[in-house]
């Protein structure tokens, strides 16, 4: 096959649509972009699953001797520090729930000192240090780990320990996670559908490229069908076209999303928002090279070629 | 060479076949004239032996090929062994004219060298190889015409099919053109013209298939052309 002659086709075509070909490949750049972020989320959503999902646990205070619930009208605490019978009613709830793993006791002094630990980080030590300090032992409760089953399945547990007298709060982490989950969801989709409705238009365009372009080249056409080139031959100029332009969109779009995980990711979120694992170099090839869902140098081409393969057979039919 | 065996070809919609069953024979080596009016079924004729078009009903034989059952892939190849020319030339306008003719050969993958000898042998042949770097619009209507036989003939075709070739041409050049063909005749290719150039058939006798109405009424090996519809 004479590929003199089918590049310098592809050269006068693309020169011949110049317009059109941006606009397909503005198109393909936006929405291949969007598709890649919809991917980078979906993966930092498994990945904070898969690290913080076993940790995802729920915090039982036990009542203290005047505990502060006293104060918001609570009556669990009315016996002051939680005695052993209530003690074992708690437990005899968290051992009989099917929504519970496991549970662990932690005192008051083992309370007390994680809480000091996290709040010597917050420069906030001073209030459980010396002789004036606000926070003591004594005031501080005793508590259950409790580590659930699945994550997103505690309504049972909560309801049936925050009745029990002793118990006077019940601190749900899932609530914060829950949130950044709900971040992380509307993000994905909301990408995935920008990227859908765009890829839509991309497709829409390569379709009147093509239809342009033969148009453009119908005597060639005419001809060549007539002194016997292959399907294949006459579709080569236009598939090429496709490629070209499906390249630069996915360059473009690669660009892009290296950009977002450099300056958005490594040097943006994942220094500031540091208790969340973040999507690495991993991810982002991942999301360029990926079979599912299919990364953005697989879809481009794709998204190009075959309606191309498929108008040319409409518009090229032997 | 090409055969028809009750060949009917119905377009979409009310009205008569285009041809209604033609059974016809034509040899290698032959020159043959197919005449009759216009939607008289010369052009479908045509078109089926291009398998452009698929018979409704009947077979039509190719080089001992049935083309209408071949496969799609295959007919690129059946196009090879056939060249055609249109009354409209249908040359391209950015193109010289060696670029024209060499076209024919590159979008069938001939090679450089193939193309560097057949292209200026081919214009010698139709005798314009001192014209082989003009543009189609710098030569007249005949020497395009000789240009769109030229492209029609350098891949060596077994049969050469002319659609009104003489059609947008005065007498005098028309009469080079039919030369042109009875040369390629002469070497061996078969040829098919259709034509409504009364001028022409009378002077180059040579066997007439005339179709009135998609039949056969007229089948000559030596005929002028015809007496019953002598219209302009």
């Amino acid at each position: 096959m004479q590929l003199r002659h089918v590049f310098s086709e592809l050269r006068t075509g693309l020169r011949r649509n110049l317009s059109m070909h941006l606009a397909v490949i503005v198109t393909l750049f936006v929405s291949l972009t969007l598709a890649g972020v919809g991917i980078l989320v979906q993966r930092e959503a498994t990945k904070t699953v898969d690290e913080l999902g076993n940790e995802l646990q729920i915090r039982i205070n036990l009542c203290t001797e005047d505990d502060p619930s006293l104060r918001r009208g609570l009556e669990n605490c009315a016996s002051g520090e939680i005695t052993d019978a209530q003690r074992d009613r708690v437990e005899e709830e968290l051992e009989a729930s099917p929504e519970v793993e496991s549970f662990e006791f932690e005192t008051k002094q083992e309370s007390f000192e994680r809480a000091y630990e996290q709040n010597k980080r917050k420069d906030r030590g001073y209030l459980f240090e010396g002789e004036g300090a606000v926070v003591t032992v004594e005031k501080w409760p005793a508590a259950y780990w409790v580590t659930l089953k699945t994550p997103d399945e505690a309504d049972g547990i909560i309801s049936a320990v925050e009745g029990l007298d002793g118990v006077a709060s019940i601190i749900d982490q899932r609530e914060v996670m829950n949130q950044i989950f709900g971040i992380m969801t509307v993000l994905k989709y909301g990408s995935w559908i920008g990227s859908g409705v765009l890829l839509l238009a991309a497709l829409l365009q390569v379709a009147n490229t093509i239809r342009l372009a033969a148009l453009a080249r119908r005597r060639e056409i005419g001809i060549m069908r007539l002194v016997g080139a292959s399907t294949l031959y006459i579709a080569l100029p236009f598939l090429l076209e496709a490629l070209v332009t499906a390249v630069i969109g996915v360059g473009l779009a690669a660009g892009a999303l290296a950009a977002f995980q450099w300056w958005g990711v490594e040097q943006g979120m994942a220094e500031r928002v540091t208790f969340l694992p973040w999507v690495d170099w991993n991810d982002y090839a991942q999301a360029l090279i990926g079979t599912f869902p299919p990364g953005i140098v697989i879809l481009g081409p794709a998204l190009t070629l075959i309606p191309t393969l498929l108008l040319t057979r409409k518009y090229v039919k032997v | 060479m090409i055969r028809f065996e009750k060949v009917t070809k119905r377009y979409p919609g009310p009205g008569r076949p285009a041809l209604d069953q033609v059974t016809l024979d034509i040899d290698k080596g032959e020159f043959v004239y197919l005449v009759g009016q216009s939607g008289s079924g010369k052009s479908t004729a045509l078109r089926l032996v291009l398998r452009e078009l698929r018979p409704t009903t009947g077979r039509v034989f190719v080089a001992g090929k049935e083309i209408n059952r071949m496969a799609g892939w295959k007919v690129p190849r059946l196009r090879r062994q056939i060249g055609t020319v249109f009354q409209d030339f249908r040359l391209l306008p950015n193109k010289t004219v060696a670029e024209n003719v060499a076209f024919a050969q590159q979008v069938i993958g001939k090679s450089h060298k193939e193309i560097s000898k057949a292209v200026p042998a081919t214009l010698e042949l139709v005798g314009l190889k001192d014209k082989a770097d003009r543009m189609p619009d710098e030569l007249s209507g005949g020497e395009q015409q000789r240009v769109a036989v030229a492209r029609a003939y350098v891949n060596q075709p077994m049969i050469l099919i002319a659609d009104e070739p003489t059609g947008n041409l005065d007498p005098a050049t028309s009469v080079g053109i039919m030369n042109l063909l009875g040369d390629i005749n002469a070497a061996g290719t078969t040829v098919v013209m259709a034509t409504h150039d009364h001028g022409i058939v009378d002077q180059f006798t040579k066997r007439v298939i005339e179709l009135e109405h998609g039949k056969v009424v007229r089948d000559e090996a030596a005929g002028g052309y015809g007496f019953q519809h002598e219209e302009g």
